[in-house]
């Protein structure tokens, strides 16, 4: 595959996008905003549809139309207009059908079109590993600087907003990041797929670890192999790359829900392994999400 | 009272820092508050103090805006009119002084998988204290691990925030509020989802520590019972305020039925009768 120079831009192409993705996924999966993720990704091809018809780079236009799409799922789920899951319905389906009515009336039905959809690794050229670099380097920025407020805003966002956290920022931020994420994505994996990117990696971290230090360090493996076994496979066995890089992705996550410290066998193959004096689960990662616990005093309340 | 009928005034900047000798400084100050939300009035022409070292139970039946009045001196929710005064500023003032300021919220939606231990929903307290774009310091871990130890947590920080009971996660809730430089404790409904015994043991914990560490307290509650027995004075709402003053008095007083619209025994348990009327409404 480093042979070809198409093979060397896709895999540092992919690898930017993985890390950025694996990180991004971790805030998705404890945030709920898998089905976000998946409307701003959908609605990119209503994006990439207005640059087709009107003769613009369908990136720049699905990264202004993702953005704006963004912002208006923030809006009106903070106004408390519609559910978050409503307005991301109701913007996703209408997004691609607009896509749809552009192409038909611009008559662009065509190859480029397919690559967008579905990820084209002969697409990505060294001008676009640049731009990925810059927005991988922006998302990542946003994420480690505002991780502490991001972390806060996830699991109480109103003791957040009561100390000082600026929620509205960190939302809006979180939201517009994902959407260029995705945006930046699309040439490798397509529109179709790219949510996948941003939502295994963070749930098979999620399997591995209860930390979330480590579930971000399973989550950025678990993207980075990913991209480079399924870019592999793609070369080897000529099938498409987006495509393979998923289902790679998907077989990894099975694995690490096969072999989680949540299930039971494990627990006991790890107690075994570990001989009697270390029965008791490791601290880490305790043993069961419903196990009971001693309390810290005699009659602490329990429920 | 219409809202029309009621101003806005500015706090008077540096009350709180030039009045001196403990227990006479005025921490909160709220006068003839009226708060709209959605276009329907919450809270009307509420009154009361907060000095230093208090112990104030808020109580008031379902619906009565009791969280919205934590939330209006968080500055989460601006007043329409009326004064809100901390600490000698108005809410949206308190950007540099919100570690004064804890908050134990109601309750806290969180996913119980969600992969944070006891020791980072802790440190989640000190964000204001460690500041943007910075990482936590020495200081900051030992001030954690000092919340921990002495809300009785010793031990558990490394667990899952989604593996503890109930009563533990009030405690963990209440050391995050505690791990700032803390003045002020806001505490709504703290005890709401314990049994008798975990709520006597919060309760006695916290009166623990507001005497050892010196804090005022605000205590929100529907329950008369367990405020009667703390609180140094109790505010009692529903929409607007129906009594102000000791315990006694509250707990004594026919209005109280009238803003809990029930019975006097339904209240503070059969058998409980008191002949004291009204402190002020």
């Amino acid at each position: 595959m480093l042979s070809f120079s198409f093979g060397r831009t896709a895999l540092v192409g992919g690898i930017l996008i993985a890390i950025t993705c694996s990180l991004m996924s971790f805030f998705i999966i404890v945030r709920r905003l898998a089905f976000a993720g998946m409307g701003i990704s959908h609605a990119a091809f209503g994006g990439v549809a207005i640059g087709i018809a009107a003769g613009v780079n369908p990136i720049v236009t699905a990264g202004a139309f993702c953005v704006a799409v963004a912002g208006g799922i923030g809006w009106f789920s903070r106004k408390g207009k519609l559910h978050e899951d409503t307005i991301i319905g109701i913007l996703f389906s209408a997004s691609m059908a607009m896509g749809v009515v552009l192409i038909a009336v611009a008559k662009a039905y065509n190859q480029d079109l397919l690559s967008y959809l579905f990820g084209s690794i002969l697409a990505v050229s060294w001008t676009d590993v640049i731009i990925l670099g810059v927005m991988a380097a922006l998302a990542v920025g946003f994420m480690v600087f505002f991780f502490k407020e991001l972390l806060f805003f996830s699991f109480d966002e109103e003791t957040a907003m009561a100390s000082g956290v600026p929620v509205r920022f960190v939302y809006y931020g979180l939201l517009v990041t994902i959407a260029l994420t995705i945006v930046v994505s699309i040439k490798l994996v397509g529109i179709i797929l790219v949510s996948a990117l941003i939502v295994i990696p963070g749930a098979t971290g999620l399997q591995l670890s209860r930390n979330y230090r480590t579930v971000i360090v399973y989550s950025m493996v678990t993207g980075v192999l990913s991209v480079i076994l399924g870019l592999q496979l793609s070369f080897s066995f000529n099938v498409a790359s987006g495509a393979t890089i998923v289902l790679v992705m998907f077989a990894l996550f099975l694995i690490a829900v096969g072999v989680s410290p949540r299930r039971t066998y494990m627990q006991t193959l790890l107690a075994r392994l570990r001989g009697p004096a270390a029965v008791a689960p490791d601290e880490s990662m305790p043993a069961t999400a419903d196990a009971g616990l001693a309390e810290p005093d005699a009659g602490t309340p329990g429920d | 009272m219409s809202k029309k009928s009621l101003k806005m005034h500015a706090c008077k900047v540096g009350e709180y820092f030039d009045s001196t000798g403990d227990g006479d400084r005025t921490l909160i100050d709220l006068d003839h508050v009226y708060v709209e939300l959605g276009g329907q009035p919450v809270l009307q022409d509420i009154t009361f103090t907060l000095n230093d070292r208090m112990f104030l139970g808020v109580i008031g039946p379902n619906g009565a805006g009791k969280t919205t009045l934590l939330r209006v001196i968080l500055g989460l929710v601006k007043p329409v009119s009326g004064t809100v005064c901390v600490m000698g500023m108005q809410p949206n003032e308190l950007k540099g002084e919100l570690h004064h300021i804890g908050y134990v919220p109601q309750s806290v939606y969180f996913d119980q998988i969600f992969p944070v231990s006891v020791y980072d929903v802790v440190m989640m307290g000190r964000i204001c204290c460690i500041g943007r774009f910075r990482f936590a310091k020495k200081a900051d871990k030992e001030a954690v691990m000092d919340s921990i130890r002495i809300v009785g947590l010793e031990g558990l920080e490394k667990r899952l925030i989604g593996e503890l009971s109930g009563g533990q996660q009030k405690r963990v809730f209440l050391a995050r509020a505690l791990c700032r430089e803390t003045r002020i404790l806001l505490l709504d409904e703290p005890t709401s989802g314990l049994d008798i015994p975990a709520q006597q043991q919060f309760m006695d914990l916290l009166t623990d520590l507001k005497e050892r560490l010196g804090l005022s307290v605000v205590f929100v509650s529907h329950d008369v019972n367990v405020l009667a027995q703390h609180a140094d004075e109790m505010v009692c709402i529903n929409r607007s305020m129906h009594l102000h003053g000791k315990p006694g008095d509250v707990v004594g007083s026919e209005r109280l039925q009238e803003a809990y619209r029930c019975e006097f025994d339904f209240l503070v348990g059969p058998g409980a009768h008191h002949d004291h009327d009204a402190g002020r409404g």
